[in-house]
């Protein structure tokens, strides 16, 4: 399978010893070869597994991914994240398995968002979580290393605005269609370019012989516009509209085996000039393009950066194995691909074109134990050690670096190894299989491309969530309602008798959490009574425990406002000022829809408590 | 140029780059560069910090006057929020907020300088210490975080910023809000008699054993208590045994804590620990389950004996003071550097920085609390920690002896110090200067005293400090200030020749506008002749529009083009770009504001025919052209959120309107009360500012192309000429 393999060999079999595996460590000064190199073990593998080292995750508690959140949420809390935190380190791990045995190639790439090419690209600014940095320090993480020469990059999209900003000509690649009549006007504009380049040209290739006082020749350049494009004559043609653009570029074919025209972009967009060089032969023309060819695959490169290795896994199509796939994917497509579009249907469908196949090993993890949730890839190896009989034997054929001593990014051979394991665990068939059709096992088929890891359905983003982590029971959002205003420093069991004895709608079976520290999470097993609840704190008629606790501030909401917290990305450092802030914005939402719960005033005139009934 | 000016850090580096011998003896290793460097300066990190910290109180005492500089993670948060000439004070006041708040200080220098009589020169401590905000007290919330700035923090890589060395080794800090916070927390949690908090113990609930291994482990616990137990109580010689049985089992040792025999617990799993835990409470009254923070901050278990139950209330009470005692300490300690703030402030010494609003900015919202809304407000409170503050470039602008001094004006950091203090930026290099003019300072580092050292040492803020030191130290000098003859006992805040300018600080280098600590007045280019050369007509910002989310790569000439069509030629001084989504239109007077705001409603509202051919639809097109007053920018720059794009910011503000319609201003006063009252007040000198300099309309916008064409093709030629005559 890998058929380069180099002479020092390492092998490792077991898990205990990867402090001696080797990642290749790649910065700004061993990029170009490790391009190369990673090129190849790409496309000899069967998959690729990638981990990522954030600046951060979440700026509070209730903005990480809760048990609760459904599909649309978690999305909205994960892109949130992406756009706010940055990449220092990107893990990437080309590997095979066959039989027990599993080829790695990692290599690990430190990563700056440095403004290469001076336009405000590709990150303005960026920010940090103290505790991750602190923790990335603990680990040995050499931050002036990733600072003075990490790998810059561009996204897909701020590629292609940067190509305007930075205004390098270009050789025409489009073939012109000359359909639309040219008008009088056009007619005069070709001609007058026509005879201004035959002139340009007469004089270019006569001026050869002369030799002219410095003065009178500054002042014919001035006049004609000709100038140098290195060691070539050229001349800039002004154009005011892409209709020119063409009618130029059609004419220009009359001189085609001596003139190579270029596009010069505008600042903002279009084409503000053609420019024309004349080459002296036919070979020299061939000779020059090619020249520009390599110059724009050159300036390409500079441009792109890391990106080039996203290309490069995108480009191959293989299965991308990830940890925590809606987290690492978010930033992926932030980072390299584009915006984050505003739902998780546009974003699964926009991911999919660049990586058609991503597994993430947490979901595996679940279907193997339906109550684990992988936190830490090495507890779960050791779970599937002490439950299985999944040996895998590692081998890292990589030439062991000097400066083993501080290595990184032996977090994405853990993700190789645990999902050979897994795929062991699950009888998965193997490589040969995937590679020989490039199709995926059935099995695997099923697990790709899941993003909310909470979610049991795979492809059918689910209404559905799932409460507490143990002891997991579905629900439907309907019976979820979020209450704040009770006092602070209230625990969940406190909340829960204080509410057990405040209404009849709490003599049923219901549960409790903290979201945080001022707002909580009721769910009604029993499905109807939310509403029930939900109506009475709105109405009037409330008396006894409850009525205290509503002038003590107590409100509720269902779980539609959360929602709408999310989607309107309100993130607050406390959820209770996010939900009164998107009520608060848009107060006539939830009264509009709802016209037969009129609200009515209730003394303490807050639209806080109006929720949308009909709609749950 | 000023537009350009990302980061106050970048224009300090062009001209610290300017500087002809500041770069030579950088060096290019990161991570030992601070012992390579040539310049004397003392490093504090958290592993020396406290030594320094009591030296440096012995020398702050001492010193004459105390100079600062710090180095952030970033100075603009987003490009929209850059400083502009279109910045009004208060404007300007919520961009520095927002900078202080969002982003990180990640060195901060302290340098005192002391007049030595006996050498007739200054003795200078130049301190560098190394700031992270790491979170040291568990509390919950939000998370620390802060923001970067890509090209700050690049800049720092250029300077060999050695950011491992603040990462891993940066001292932490509270702010006093924190510390009051986290001594709040800990009255509630010690006050309440029932809760436990304080112990960092989970009430253990009574879960009913159900696996073999654990019952079998209750088991086995309890039968080894009760072994113990009566093995103390046993009268044996009157001693108890302390050689076990079983000593060569390590998880349990007995000893004394607290004047009582206890067994301390040693290797247990916390789901173990847990289940001794319930065996204690539930099979032994004269026992008792304690813990407590050892040394290295290891958590100890120990299973305490009393003899009664009041012996037993009595350990509780002394464990829980010994826990409280602990958690003070440790907030004590997460204090850290904000012990140096604390010193400064009680000893009152003159604090001298260059241009350093945004660094108090920085110091009160990182190390005393929030900043205020308004600028005023900060001012006051400013003045209640550090009476005297003078910033050396208010005092270089505004003394005529300084500013000839300084030929061309350049009032930077190094220039400044490379022009007045040429024997101290060039020393070692015989620069035939007449010596006698200049004050000599000499360098004090552990003790070591030099007064020659190599120039150029690094761009870091102890360097900083020291070079602003020595600026304001000279000029002192020039303004007629005998340090031989000034009484040691004197202080130099209350010289009269620094009067004029003390506790002043640029609010807006840009704009001159200067506000005054004392007073928290805002006092508009006042200061003496000022050099200001004002490229722009005088901004009334009555007059301004502010327009966001045109169509894309509509640019200032056509926006301009745009609007002259309906309301005349000369309607419009100037459209000035905040970013590609947004510019700020100047209109020639303030009834054009609200015309424009009218039509523009008026024809988004009517989807007839004149709309669409109407001047102002090239503008409007794609439906999402928002306008505003002056007053919405200034809403929006208040606001805590950043995006990179002004349209994007307006719309997570939560702009859902397109126009706003200015209201008659008595409206507008009666509404908006307080700040606002100053504003007007500010806006109309400037507006009789703008009459008085009725010097046509300069045309100034950023891309007109045409221009530019013009300007390209001269340097072309140029160009070309040079490349033939040569």
């Amino acid at each position: 399978m890998v058929s380069l393999r180099p002479l020092l060999q390492r092998r490792c079999l077991c898990t205990k010893l990867h402090d001696k595996w080797s990642v290749k460590q790649v910065m700004k000064s061993n990029f170009a070869e490790s391009l190369e190199e990673i090129k190849t073990r790409i496309s000899d593998s069967d998959f690729i597994a990638v981990s990522l080292q954030k600046t951060g995750s979440f700026s509070a508690p209730w903005q990480r991914v809760l048990p609760f959140d459904t599909a649309e949420t978690a999305y909205c809390k994960a892109k949130y994240a992406a756009e706010k935190f940055q990449l220092l380190q990107f893990a990437v791990c080309p590997f095979t398995i066959s039989d027990s045995k599993l080829v790695a190639h990692p290599y690990n790439f430190l990563l700056f968002p440095r403004d290469e090419m001076n336009i405000g690209m590709p990150s303005y600014s960026f920010s940090c979580q103290t505790s991750y940095l602190a923790s990335m320090a603990q680990e040995g993480f050499d931050f002036n290393a990733c600072i003075y020469d990490g790998i810059s990059y561009l996204s897909r999209v701020q590629e292609s605005a940067a190509k305007v900003r930075i205004g390098n000509p270009t050789a025409i690649t489009y073939q012109m269609n000359s359909s639309s009549t040219p008008t009088v006007a056009d007619a005069v504009f070709v001609e007058r370019i026509k005879s201004r380049i035959k002139n340009w040209k007469n004089s270019c290739k006569s001026s050869n012989s002369r030799t002219d006082d410095p003065l009178v020749s500054t002042l014919r350049k001035l006049i004609t516009a000709s100038e140098f494009y290195g060691s070539r004559p050229s001349m800039s043609v002004d154009v005011c509209s892409e209709r020119q653009v063409q009618l130029v570029l059609e004419m220009l074919r009359e001189f085609s085996d001596e003139l190579v025209p270029l596009i010069i972009p505008g600042k903002s967009g279009g084409t503000q000039a053609v420019r024309v060089v004349l080459t002296s032969s036919k070979e020299d023309k061939n000779f020059f393009e090619t020249e520009l060819h390599c110059q724009e695959e050159e300036q390409n490169k500079k441009v792109r950066g890391f990106r080039e290795v996203i290309d490069l896994i995108s480009a191959s199509q293989k299965p991308v194995v990830s940890h925590n796939s809606l987290n690492d994917f978010t930033f992926i497509h932030s980072k390299f691909i584009g915006p984050l579009p505003p739902n998780i249907d546009e974003f699964a469908s926009s991911l999919r074109l660049v990586f058609p196949v991503v597994l993430d090993v947490s979901y595996l993890m679940q279907i193997i134990g339906p109550l684990r949730k992988v936190t830490n890839i090495p507890v779960a190896i050791s779970y599937l050690n002490n439950h299985f009989f999944a040996p895998v034997d590692i081998e890292i054929p990589h030439q062991a670096t000097e400066n083993e001593g501080k290595l990184h990014g032996y977090n994405v051979v853990r993700i190789c190894h645990l999902f050979a394991k897994l795929c062991s665990v699950l009888k998965i068939p193997h490589s040969s299989t995937v590679s020989d059709n490039e199709v995926l096992p059935p099995a695997l088929e099923e697990c790709t491309n899941v993003f909310n890891e909470f979610s049991t359905s795979t492809r059918r983003i689910d209404e559905d969530v799932k409460v507490w982590t143990k002891n997991t029971r579905k629900v439907s959002c309907e019976q979820l309602v979020l209450l704040w205003g009770f006092r602070s420093g209230t625990t969940a069991g406190k909340l829960k008798s204080m509410l057990h004895r405040s209404h009849d709608v709490f003599s049923e079976e219901f549960d409790v959490r903290l979201v945080d520290k001022s707002c909580a999470i009721v769910v009604f097993w029993q499905p109807g009574l939310s509403t029930i609840f939900l109506d009475v704190m709105n109405g009037k008629e409330v008396f006894g425990a409850l009525k205290e606790m509503i002038s003590e501030g107590l409100r509720a909401v269902s779980f539609e406002a959360y929602k709408k917290v999310c989607r309107l990305g309100i993130w607050e450092a406390d959820l209770t000022e996010s939900m009164v802030r998107a009520m608060d914005e848009d107060p006539d939402y939830l009264v509009e829809a709802n016209p037969e719960t009129k609200l009515r005033e209730i003394y303490w005139s807050s639209h806080d408590s109006m929720i949308n009934l009909d709609e749950l | 140029m000023n537009r350009h000016r990302p980061a106050r850090a970048l224009s300090r580096a062009l001209s610290r780059a300017l500087t002809p011998l500041s770069f030579s003896s950088s060096s290019a290793s990161s991570s030992s560069s601070s012992s390579l460097s040539s310049f004397p300066l003392k490093h504090v990190t958290r592993s020396n910090f406290e030594a320094a910290l009591a030296e440096l109180r012995g020398h702050v005492r001492a010193a004459d006057f105390v100079a600062i500089d710090l180095e952030m993670t970033g100075v603009t948060s987003a490009p929209w929020r850059d400083s502009f000439e279109f910045d009004r004070s208060d404007v300007r006041y919520l961009k520095v907020r927002d900078s202080a708040e969002k982003f990180a200080v990640v060195q901060f220098g302290v340098c005192p300088f002391r007049w030595d009589s006996s050498k007739n020169s200054f003795v200078a401590h130049p301190h560098n210490f190394y700031v992270f905000p790491r979170q040291e007290l568990s509390v919950d919330g939000p998370s620390y975080e802060f923001l970067c700035q890509t090209a700050s923090i690049d800049f720092l890589a250029k300077y060999q910023f050695d950011f491992n060395a603040c990462i891993r080794e940066g001292i932490s800090y509270l702010s006093k809000r924190q510390e009051d916070e986290a001594f709040r927390h800990l009255n509630l949690a010690f006050e309440d008699e029932s809760s436990v908090i304080w112990s960092r113990l989970k009430e253990v609930r009574n879960i009913p054993l159900v696996s073999m291994p654990d019952i079998l482990f209750s088991e086995r616990m309890k039968n080894r208590f009760i072994e113990w137990r009566d093995r103390l109580l046993l009268p044996q010689n009157g001693r108890f045994q302390f050689q076990d049985r079983t000593s060569d089992f390590k998880q349990f040792e007995t000893i004394f804590f607290k004047m009582r025999p206890a067994l301390s617990l040693n290797g247990f799993t916390s789901h173990q620990l847990k289940l001794v835990q319930l065996v204690v409470k539930e099979h032994f009254k004269d026992l008792s389950y304690v813990h407590f923070e050892g040394e290295n901050s290891i958590l100890q278990q120990l299973i305490v004996y009393t003899e009664s139950k009041d012996d037993k209330d009595l350990l509780m009470k002394e464990v829980k003071n010994d826990h409280r005692r602990q958690a003070e300490t440790k907030i004590q300690a997460a204090v850290g550097f904000r012990h140096v703030i604390d010193l400064l402030s009680s000893e009152k010494k003159l604090i001298v920085g260059h241009n350093c609003f945004l660094d108090i900015a920085q110091i009160y919202s990182k190390f005393i609390g929030p900043l205020p809304l308004a600028a005023e407000e900060l001012a006051s409170s400013v003045n209640k920690y550090f009476p005297h503050i003078i910033d050396t470039k208010i005092l270089l602008n505004a003394n005529h002896i300084l500013q000839q001094r300084i030929k061309k004006s350049k009032t930077s950091l190094s220039s400044a110090f490379a022009l007045l203090c040429p024997h101290l930026a060039l020393s070692n290099i015989n620069t035939g200067l007449p010596s006698h003019s200049y004050l000599s300072v000499e360098v004090e580092v552990d003790d070591l005293r030099s007064c020659n050292w190599n120039s150029g040492a690094k761009h870091e803020a102890g360097y900083d400090a020291f070079m602003t030191g020595c600026i304001f130290a000279q000029a002192c000098s020039h303004l007629g200030i005998d340090f031989k003859i000034q009484l040691p006992s004197e202080n130099l805040a209350y010289n009269e020749r620094l009067q004029k300018q003390i506790n002043l600080l640029y609010l807006s280098w840009t704009n001159g506008d200067v506000i005054d600590l004392s007073t928290g007045k805002k006092v508009t280019e006042s200061l003496g002749s000022n050099i200001l050369k004002k490229q722009y007509p005088k901004i009334v910002f009555e007059n301004i529009v502010l327009l966001w989310g045109f169509p894309s790569g509509l640019k200032a000439r056509e926006i301009r083009e745009c609007i002259t069509k309906v309301f005349g030629p000369t309607s419009v001084t100037s459209v000035y770009h905040l970013d590609e989504t947004a510019v700020f239109v100047q209109f020639m007077k303030a009834e054009m504001v609200s015309d424009f705001l009218l039509l523009k409603e008026k024809l988004e509202k009517s989807d007839g025919p004149i709309s669409v051919l109407h001047p102002l639809a090239k503008l409007l097109e794609g439906g999402s052209t928002h306008a505003a007053s002056y007053e919405t920018y200034k809403e929006i720059c208040g606001s805590s959120i950043s995006k990179h794009l002004f349209a994007d910011q307006a719309e997570v503000f939560g702009i859902r309107w397109k126009t706003k319609l200015v209201e008659s201003k008595a409206a507008l006063d009666g509404e908006e009360n307080g700040s606002l009252g100053k504003e007007n007040s500010t806006m109309r000198t400037a507006a009789k500012a703008a009459h008085k300099t009725k010097h046509g309309v300069v045309d100034n916008l950023r891309d007109n192309s045409l221009c530019d064409q013009i300007i390209h093709s001269i340097y072309a030629a140029e160009d070309s000429q040079l490349r033939t005559t040569n």
